[in-house]
C-alpha cells in the first residue's frame, strides 16, 4: 500500500477493483465503512462476481475477468476526454509533459523493439526525447500540448477504448460504466481524494503488473497519489507476506528491494553501474534520485552479513554473494523439475534434484498441479517445513489422475520437519500497510515443532559445519557468514531485527558539523539517513532502518495518539521507509509546498521545513527543489515507463486462455510476452472446446491452504465444503440444480463440487456474444482434518503468467460444465 | 445463563419480577447495521467461542449460510438473501439472533415459572433449572428463534451475552465484528445511532431506509438498520406481534377458564346451599 | 327384610352382572365398568395435575403432587394419551346405553337443564339407566378426549406444525380443557354431594332401590320386573 488501512477513511471515492476486500480483508474493510460513515465516501466495486464487498458496495459494475486494463484506460479516457482530471497536479508531479523519443511506435498491438523470436522488447525506443547524459536537457512542454508529449501520447494511446469499446471488451454495460467513470473522476481534482484498493485479483493475470500500473496511473492523473485518503493499495493476502518480500521473499531481490547480483556483474563496481539510475532532468526539477544511496545499502548490508570478514579491500565481501544466473521464480523452478533440466546463463543445466519448501504449500497453491505433483514426484529429495500435513508433504496421495501414486513407484525420499505456527512464536508481522508490528508467542509449538530461525539456523550452522570439515566449492561464501547471536541455534528474534535496524560500527559524525558525533560505535542507528558506504555501518535490511533503535523496539509501539486526526499513529509500530505513513506525500502539496487540501494534509511547507507525515522528502529541502518522487530519476511519477517488460503503456490483452478475440487487434490477443512453458503438461484450452470464463478465489470463513487442516475449530463448519458458483441462466441451460454435483473441467483437468446456483454472477454480453463465467474458491485440497476434504482448485490453473513478476494467471481461464 | 447480580424485572408464568425497583439500569441494546454487514461471520465464532458451544455438523448445500436456521447450539447466524429490488441485484445480509423483545412473546408463552426471564437491562435470557421444554416459546415468538436441544428437550438461545453485560462489556459477536455494523449500548444511543445512519441512507438515494425497531412486541433490545423498507427481504417479519393465538390464549382464554372453573364450584356450593341433595324418598313412604 | 352382608361371596359375585337387584339392593355398574371409569378418571387426574400448573401458575402448587414441573411436562402428554385410550374404550363400553330416546331429544335444553338443577323436574316414569344429562356428558368427554389428544399432539411435537396449526391447538386445548372442567366439577358435585346415593354406584357398584326409583324410574322398573 502507499497509503495505509487507516487512511482509507480519509478516501471520498474508493475503487475495490481486482479484490473482494469484504471476503478477503474483513477487519481493513472497516476503514471502508469508516469512510462512508465519516465521510459519506462512495464505494465503487468492480469485479466479475457480486461479491461480499459489492453487497455493501454503493455501486456495482460486472466485468469479465482479465479484461481490467480496457476499464481502466477507458476512465483515463473519460478524465482525459472531460478534463476531470488534476491539471496541476499533472503537470508538477508526473512526467505528462516529458516529450518521448519519436522512435517510440505502437501498432496492432505491439509497441515498438518486439522481437519475434524472444518473445520480449528492446526498450530503447520507449525513451524521453533528448539526452542529458550528452549535455541536453529532457524536453518538456509545460502546457502539455507537444503532441509527443506523454499526456499527447496517453491521451492517443486510450483514444480507443470508449465507453463502447469497453462495453464490448468487459461486458460492462454503458450507463453503468459511465457512472462509474463519473464517480471516480469527481477526485480529479484537489477538494476531492479517491483510493484504489486492489489484490490478487489484479495481480494474478498474464498482463497483471500492467493492470496495477494502469490504476497507478489513473491515480496519478487524478492526483491521488501521496495524498491522504488516496493512493494505489494492493491488499496482501498473508499477515507477513509484505514482510517476506521486504526482505528478500524473492529471487530477484536481496534485502529492501536491492537487486541480486548477476553473472555479469563480478565487482561492486559493475553492480552499481547496473543498478544506480542516473539522475534525470536536473534542469527543471530535479530528483533525488535516492537510489544514488545505493552503496549505503548495499555496504551496510554485506557489513551485516559477514561482519569482520567484510573490508574495503575484499568489496566488503560482494565476491561472496550468489550471482543469479538464470530465472528462479516457482513456476520455473517446478518446470525446470519436471522436465529435468534447467536453462541458465552458461547453458543447459540438470535439473534440481532436492528441494526445501519452507512455508509454502506449491502442489496446492501453484498452477497446473498435476504438473507439480509430477515434477515433485522425480526429485531425490524434499524437505517440507509446515505445521500440518499439507498436499505437498503428500504429494503422492493425490488422486491417482492427477499422478498421486504408491510411493514405491516415487524415488522421492520426503522429510517433513515440524514448524511452529504464528501464535507459537514471536516476532514481526509487516502487514500491508507496511507497520512493522510485534507479535508475542501465545503458547508452546506442539510436539517437536519448532520455529522458524531455529529451523534455519540448524540447517545453517550444520551445513557451516560441514564446510569447515570437509571444505568445498566456494566455502569462504558460508563460512565468513556472520552468525553472531547470543544463542546461535535458537537466535532471539529481537536481536535479529535490531541487526535488520542496523548500528554504528564506528562514531557517526554529524555531517553538518562533524565535530559532533551523532553515534557512539555500537549503538543502534536511527534510520537510513545514517547508514554509510565506508563500511562504519552495518545494516540488514535499510528499508527497515528505524524499527529498533537506542529508542527500542518500535514495532513494539502501541500508542495510539494520533494528532493528525487523520489515522496516523505515528507511535504505533513502526512503518518503513522511516515511519512514514503515505508515501509520495510530497506530492500532497502544491508547487509551493502548500496543501491541496487543507483538511487532510499530508505534509505542507512551513516556510523552513516539512511538517505533518513524515516527509518523503528532504526535510529542510524548499518547495522546488526536488520533484515528489524522490525514488524515480525523474522526480515525478511515470505516466509513461520503460521500467516493465510489456510495454510504456497498459495495453488490454487478452487473458491466455480467452473467450473471444482481441477487439482491438485480433493478431495479437493475449500478451505478447507472457510467461508460457511448453511441457507436455502445459496444454492450453481454447473457446470452442472450453466456452466458460472461470476464476478463483478465497473465502472468508478460510485461510488458504490451512484451515481445513482444523479439527476442532469452527470455520470448517462455517463454510463446509467446495462448491461452484454457476449463474442461474447456465445453470437452467444444463439442468443444474442447487446443492447438485457438477463437474468442471479444463485443458489440465477436471475437479467436482457441489454447485450454488446463483444471481450474483451475470452473463455478460461480450460484443454481441453471451459468455458465461463460472467461480470456485481455492481452499480445499486432498490433504485435510477428516470430512474436509475437497478437490485442488488449481488442479484446473495453467501454468502461465505476467512477464514481469512471473505470477501464474489464475483468475481467468476457460473451463466447461456439466452434471457429474 | 442465569445472571446472579441483574434485577429480574419480568419473569415467565409469574405475576411479577424480583425487581426492587430501587436500583435503574438502562435498556441495552444492540445496533445492527445491515448496510455495512459483510457477512464475515466473525459475530458467529465469536459466539460459538464465548459461548462454549459445541460444534454442529454442516454441509454445503449451495448458500453462503452457515445453515439454514438458528439451532439450539448456534444462537447467532447470518441470513444471506439474493434479491432484485428494483432491477438491482442485492446480496442482503442480516445477523439473526433473539431480538430481546420489550414485550417478549416467548415470555408471555412460557409456562414454566423462573424459565424465561427479562432482566432489568432488558435482556430477555432462559434459565435452563426452570425451563420445561414446551416449546410454548417457540410458538410466541415472532422471530422464530427459540430452539431445543434434541436431546435435553431444553431451550436455548442468544442470551446478549448477559454475562459479559453484566460486567460492562460488549456481546461477543459486537466485539468481534470487523466492520462495525454491530454496536451495543443503551437503546437509547442504538436508537440515535440507528436515526442517524438512516438519515445517511436517505441521502445516499435509499429513500426508504428504516429503523427496525418494531413496536408490535413493544420495540426489541436488537436495533435494526435496513436500507429498504421491506423486512421480508431480509428474513425478518414485517409487523411482528405476540402470535394473536398466545395473547387470546393467554389473556383471555386462560383467565376465563380459571373464572369458570372457581364459578363451578362456588355454583355447587351454591347450589347445595339452597336445594340441598336430592335425597330419594324414604322407602316408608312408597312402600305399601 | 334381610340385610345383605357385602362380604358374602354370593353378594360379590352377582355384582359381576349389573342391572341385577343383589339382596336390597341394584348393581347399577359391574366391576369393569367401574373399572374402566376410574381408569379413565385416574389418568384424567394425572393429567389434570400435571397439566394444570403447566396452564397457570396458580395451580403451579400441583406440580409438587407430580413431582416438579419438569416432570408435570414430560408425564403430562404421557397420561393425556392414556386417558385417550380409555376414553376410547369407556366410549365403545358405554355407547349402547347411551343412545338417545326419542323423547329424549331436547332434554339438554337450557330450561329443562336449570328446571332439572332446581330438582324441579323430575323424570319421567320411563327414564332408563342413563338419563338424557348423562348423555350428553357422556358424548362431550369422547369429543373432549379427541379435541384433547388432536391439539395436545401438535402441543406435544410444536416443531413440525407451522406456528397458526401451533397457536390453534393451544386455543383447542384450552378451550375443551376448560368445557372439561366445567363439567368434571359439576359431575363431582351431581355425583357426589348432590345426588346422594350416586357415588357409591362407582365404588361399590350399587345403588339403593329408593335412589334408583327415584332417578331412573324406567331401569328399575326393567330391572326388579326382570328380578321378579
Amino acid at each position: 500500500m502507499t497509503n495505509g488501512w487507516v487512511d482509507i477513511k480519509n478516501a471520498d471515492v474508493i475503487l475495490a477493483m481486482g479484490g473482494n476486500p469484504a471476503e478477503n480483508h474483513p477487519v481493513g474493510f472497516k476503514w471502508f465503512m469508516e469512510a462512508r460513515r465519516g465521510r459519506n465516501a462512495k464505494i465503487v466495486a468492480v469485479d466479475p462476481r457480486f461479491t461480499r464487498t459489492a453487497a455493501v458496495a454503493d455501486m456495482y459494475a460486472p466485468i469479465r475477468p482479465g479484461t481490467d486494463i480496457a476499464f481502466l484506460l477507458g476512465i483515463i479516457r473519460y478524465a482525459i476526454e472531460t478534463g476531470r482530471y488534476h491539471g496541476d497536479y499533472v503537470k508538477i508531479h508526473t512526467n505528462a509533459p516529458y516529450v518521448v523519443s519519436d522512435k517510440f511506435t505502437f501498432n496492432d498491438g505491439l509497441f515498438s523493439g518486439f522481437d519475434d523470436k524472444t518473445h520480449s522488447y528492446a526498450k530503447d525506443t520507449w525513451a524521453y526525447d533528448g539526452d542529458p547524459a550528452k549535455g541536453g536537457a529532457y524536453l518538456v512542454d509545460s502546457t502539455l500540448q507537444h503532441p509527443r508529449s506523454v499526456f499527447q501520447l496517453l491521451k492517443q494511446h486510450v483514444a480507443r477504448y470508449t465507453p463502447e469499446t469497453v462495453e464490448r471488451i468487459c461486458g460492462t454495460p454503458k450507463d453503468k460504466y459511465l457512472k462509474v467513470c463519473e464517480i471516480v473522476t469527481s477526485t480529479g481534482n484537489a477538494q476531492r481524494v479517491g483510493t484504489i484498493t486492489y489484490a490478487l485479483g489484479w495481480t494474478q493475470h498474464s498482463t497483471g503488473v500492467q493492470i496495477i500500473r494502469a490504476g497507478a496511473m489513473l491515480q496519478l492523473l487524478l492526483g491521488n497519489v501521496g495524498r491522504p485518503g488516496g493512493g494505489v493499495n494492493a491488499f496482501r493476502g498473508h499477515s507477513n507476506i509484505q514482510g517476506a518480500t521486504d526482505t528478500a521473499g524473492n529471487t530477484e531481490i536481496l534485502p529492501g528491494y536491492l537487486k541480486t547480483p548477476t553473472g555479469t556483474q563480478p565487482t561492486l563496481a559493475d553492480y552499481y553501474t547496473a543498478s544506480i539510475p542516473l539522475t534525470l532532468n536536473k534542469q527543471a526539477w530535479p530528483s533525488m534520485n535516492y537510489w544514488q544511496n545505493y552503496p549505503k545499502f548495499m555496504v551496510s548490508m554485506l557489513k551485516s552479513l559477514y561482519g569482520n570478514a567484510s573490508t574495503k579491500d575484499n568489496d566488503w565481501g560482494y565476491g561472496w554473494l550468489p550471482k543469479i544466473d538464470g530465472n528462479y521464480s516457482w513456476m520455473y523452478i517446478y518446470d525446470d523439475m519436471y522436465r529435468g533440466s534447467s536453462m541458465r546463463a552458461g547453458g543447459k543445466e540438470p535439473g534440481p534434484e532436492g528441494f526445501i519448501t519452507f512455508g509454502m504449500n506449491p502442489v496446492g497453491l501453484g498452477p497446473n498441479s498435476k504438473k507439480m505433483i509430477a515434477a515433485l514426484s522425480k526429485l531425490k529429495w524434499m524437505v517440507v517445513v509446515e505445521n500440518s500435513e499439507i498436499e505437498t508433504a503428500t504429494f503422492w496421495k493425490a488422486p491417482s489422475e492427477y499422478g498421486g501414486a504408491s510411493p514405491a513407484q516415487i524415488p522421492t525420499e520426503v522429510f517433513m520437519l515440524p514448524a511452529a505456527n504464528f501464535a507459537e512464536k514471536d516476532g514481526t508481522f509487516t502487514n500491508s500497510a507496511r507497520w512493522l508490528q510485534w507479535k508475542w508467542k501465545a503458547l508452546d509449538p506442539p510436539g517437536q515443532a519448532k520455529a522458524d530461525q531455529e529451523i534455519v539456523s540448524r540447517i545453517f550452522l550444520a551445513v557451516q559445519a560441514l564446510y569447515k570439515k570437509e571444505g568445498g566449492a566456494l566455502p569462504d561464501a558460508v563460512l565468513n557468514v556472520s552468525w553472531a547471536y547470543t544463542n546461535p541455534v535458537n537466535p532471539d528474534l529481537g536481536e535479529v531485527l535490531k541487526e535488520m535496524n542496523g548500528k554504528a560500527l564506528a562514531d557517526l559524525k554529524d555531517p553538518k558539523d562533524p565535530t559532533k558525533v551523532v553515534k557512539t560505535a555500537g549503538q543502534q542507528i536511527d534510520g537510513f539517513g545514517q547508514l554509510m558506504d565506508d563500511g562504519t555501518t552495518s545494516c540488514g535490511n535499510w528499508l527497515h532502518s528505524g524499527v529498533y533503535t537506542e529508542a527500542g523496539n518500535n514495532a513494539q509501539r502501541r500508542n495510539n495518539a494520533d494528532p493528525t486526526g487523520l489515522g496516523m499513529f505515528h507511535n504505533w509500530a513502526f512503518s518503513w521507509p522511516a515511519n512514514r505513513r503515505v508515501m509520495y506525500n510530497r506530492a500532497s502539496a502544491d508547487a509551493d509546498g502548500k496543501p491541496w487540501d487543507a483538511t487532510r494534509v499530508g505534509i505542507k511547507w512551513n516556510g523552513e521545513k516539512w511538517v505533518g507525515d513524515v516527509p518523503d522528502m528532504k526535510p529542510d529541502a524548499p518547495p522546488g527543489t526536488f520533484g515528489a518522487f524522490i525514488m524515480l530519476p525523474e522526480g515525478v511519477g511515470r505516466l509513461f515507463s520503460a521500467a516493465l517488460a510489456d510495454g510504456p503503456f497498459p495495453e488490454h490483452y487478452e487473458a491466455v486462455e480467452a473467450p473471444a478475440p482481441n477487439l482491438l487487434h485480433p493478431k495479437v490477443t493475449s500478451n505478447p510476452t507472457a510467461l508460457k512453458f511448453a511441457s507436455d503438461k502445459d496444454s492450453i484450452g481454447t473457446a470452442d472446446k472450453f466456452p466458460i470464463v472461470c476464476t478463483t478465489y478465497r473465502l472468508t470463513e478460510h485461510f488458504h491452504y490451512w484451515t481445513k487442516h482444523q479439527q476442532a475449530g469452527v470455520l470448517n463448519e462455517l463454510s463446509p465444503g467446495f462448491f461452484v458458483e454457476i449463474p442461474e441462466g447456465l445453470a437452467g441451460e444444463k439442468g443444474i440444480a442447487n446443492g447438485s454435483k457438477v463437474k468442471v473441467s479444463s485443458a489440465r483437468g477436471s475437479i467436482e463440487g457441489t454447485a450454488m446456483v446463483t444471481k450474483r454472477l451475470p452473463a455478460l454480453n461480450i460484443d454481441g456474444k453471451r459468455i458465461w463465467q463460472i467461480g470456485f474458491p481455492i481452499h480445499w485440497g486432498y490433504a485435510a482434518a477428516e470430512g474436509h476434504t475437497g478437490p485442488l482448485a488449481n488442479f484446473l490453473t495453467a501454468s502461465v503468467g505476467d512477464p514481469n513478476t512471473w505470477t501464474p494467471e489464475y483468475k481467468a481461464f476457460l473451463v466447461t460444465l456439466e452434471k457429474a | 445463563m442465569a445472571s446472579q447480580t441483574l434485577e429480574i424485572k419480568r419473569s415467565s408464568a409469574s405475576m411479577w419480577g424480583t425487581s426492587t425497583g430501587i436500583r435503574s439500569l438502562p435498556t441495552v441494546a444492540k445496533y445492527v447495521d445491515t448496510s455495512t454487514c459483510i457477512g464475515c461471520k466473525a459475530c458467529e465464532a465469536a459466539c460459538q467461542e464465548w459461548n462454549d458451544l459445541k460444534r454442529v455438523p454442516t454441509s454445503q448445500d449451495g448458500s453462503y449460510q452457515t445453515m439454514p436456521e438458528l439451532q439450539a447450539d448456534f444462537w447467532n447466524l447470518i441470513k444471506f438473501n439474493e434479491t432484485e429490488v428494483d432491477g438491482e441485484l442485492n446480496w442482503l445480509m442480516r445477523k439473526d439472533q433473539c431480538m430481546h423483545c420489550a414485550e417478549p412473546g416467548c415470555l408471555a408463552a412460557c409456562p414454566a415459572p423462573g424459565a424465561i426471564v427479562q432482566y432489568a437491562n432488558g435482556i430477555v435470557d432462559v434459565n435452563p433449572d426452570s425451563c420445561i421444554g414446551c416449546g410454548y416459546c417457540a410458538t410466541g415468538c415472532p422471530f422464530d428463534v427459540p430452539k431445543f436441544h434434541a436431546k435435553t428437550g431444553k431451550m436455548a438461545k442468544c442470551t446478549l451475552c448477559v454475562d459479559r453485560a453484566e460486567v460492562g462489556l460488549e456481546p461477543a459477536c459486537v466485539k468481534a465484528c470487523p466492520t462495525g455494523c454491530l454496536s451495543y449500548g443503551s437503546k437509547d444511543d442504538m436508537v440515535a445511532l440507528g436515526i442517524l445512519r438512516v438519515k445517511q441512507l436517505k441521502d445516499a438515494g435509499f429513500k426508504d431506509a428504516m429503523l427496525y425497531d418494531p413496536q408490535g412486541v413493544g420495540g426489541t433490545s436488537v436495533v435494526t438498520v435496513l436500507k429498504y423498507n421491506r423486512p421480508e427481504l431480509y428474513s425478518l417479519p414485517a409487523d411482528p406481534h405476540v402470535p394473536w393465538g398466545v395473547k387470546v390464549w393467554k389473556q383471555v382464554v386462560r383467565p376465563l377458564g380459571v373464572i369458570a372453573g372457581f364459578l363451578t364450584i362456588f355454583a355447587a356450593f351454591g347450589h347445595y346451599t339452597k336445594y340441598g341433595p336430592k335425597e330419594p324418598p324414604s322407602d316408608e313412604g312408597r312402600a305399601a | 327384610m334381610t340385610t345383605v352382608n357385602d362380604a358374602q361371596p354370593a353378594v360379590i359375585t352377582a355384582r359381576h352382572n349389573d342391572n341385577v337387584v343383589v339382596g336390597d339392593e341394584i348393581v347399577r355398574h359391574r366391576r369393569a365398568t367401574r373399572l374402566m371409569h376410574w381408569c379413565v378418571a385416574l389418568t384424567f387426574f394425572i393429567a389434570l395435575f400435571s397439566g394444570m400448573p403447566i396452564w397457570s401458575p396458580l395451580f403451579a402448587w400441583m406440580a409438587a403432587l407430580v413431582g416438579g414441573m419438569n416432570v408435570a411436562r414430560i408425564i403430562h402428554p404421557y397420561a393425556g394419551s392414556l386417558f385417550f385410550i380409555a376414553s376410547v374404550v369407556q366410549f365403545f363400553h358405554w355407547l349402547a346405553d347411551m343412545r338417545f330416546r326419542d323423547d329424549e331429544k331436547g332434554a339438554w335444553k337450557p330450561s329443562r337443564l336449570m328446571a332439572y338443577m332446581r330438582w324441579e323436574e323430575n323424570p319421567s316414569d320411563d327414564q332408563g339407566k342413563f338419563n338424557p344429562g348423562q348423555k350428553v356428558f357422556f358424548f362431550s368427554v369422547c369429543l373432549g378426549a379427541l379435541g384433547l389428544l388432536v391439539s395436545g399432539i401438535i402441543m406435544w411435537f410444536p416443531l413440525y406444525f407451522p406456528p397458526l396449526v401451533r397457536e390453534l391447538g393451544i386455543l383447542l386445548h384450552d378451550i375443551t380443557f376448560i368445557f372439561f372442567l366445567v363439567g368434571i366439577i359439576t359431575h363431582i358435585y351431581l355425583g357426589t354431594a348432590a345426588e346422594p346415593g350416586t357415588f357409591r354406584s362407582m365404588t361399590r357398584g350399587t345403588v339403593s332401590r329408593r335412589w334408583a326409583r327415584l332417578h331412573h324410574p324406567g331401569w328399575f322398573r326393567d330391572v326388579t320386573n326382570k328380578k321378579e
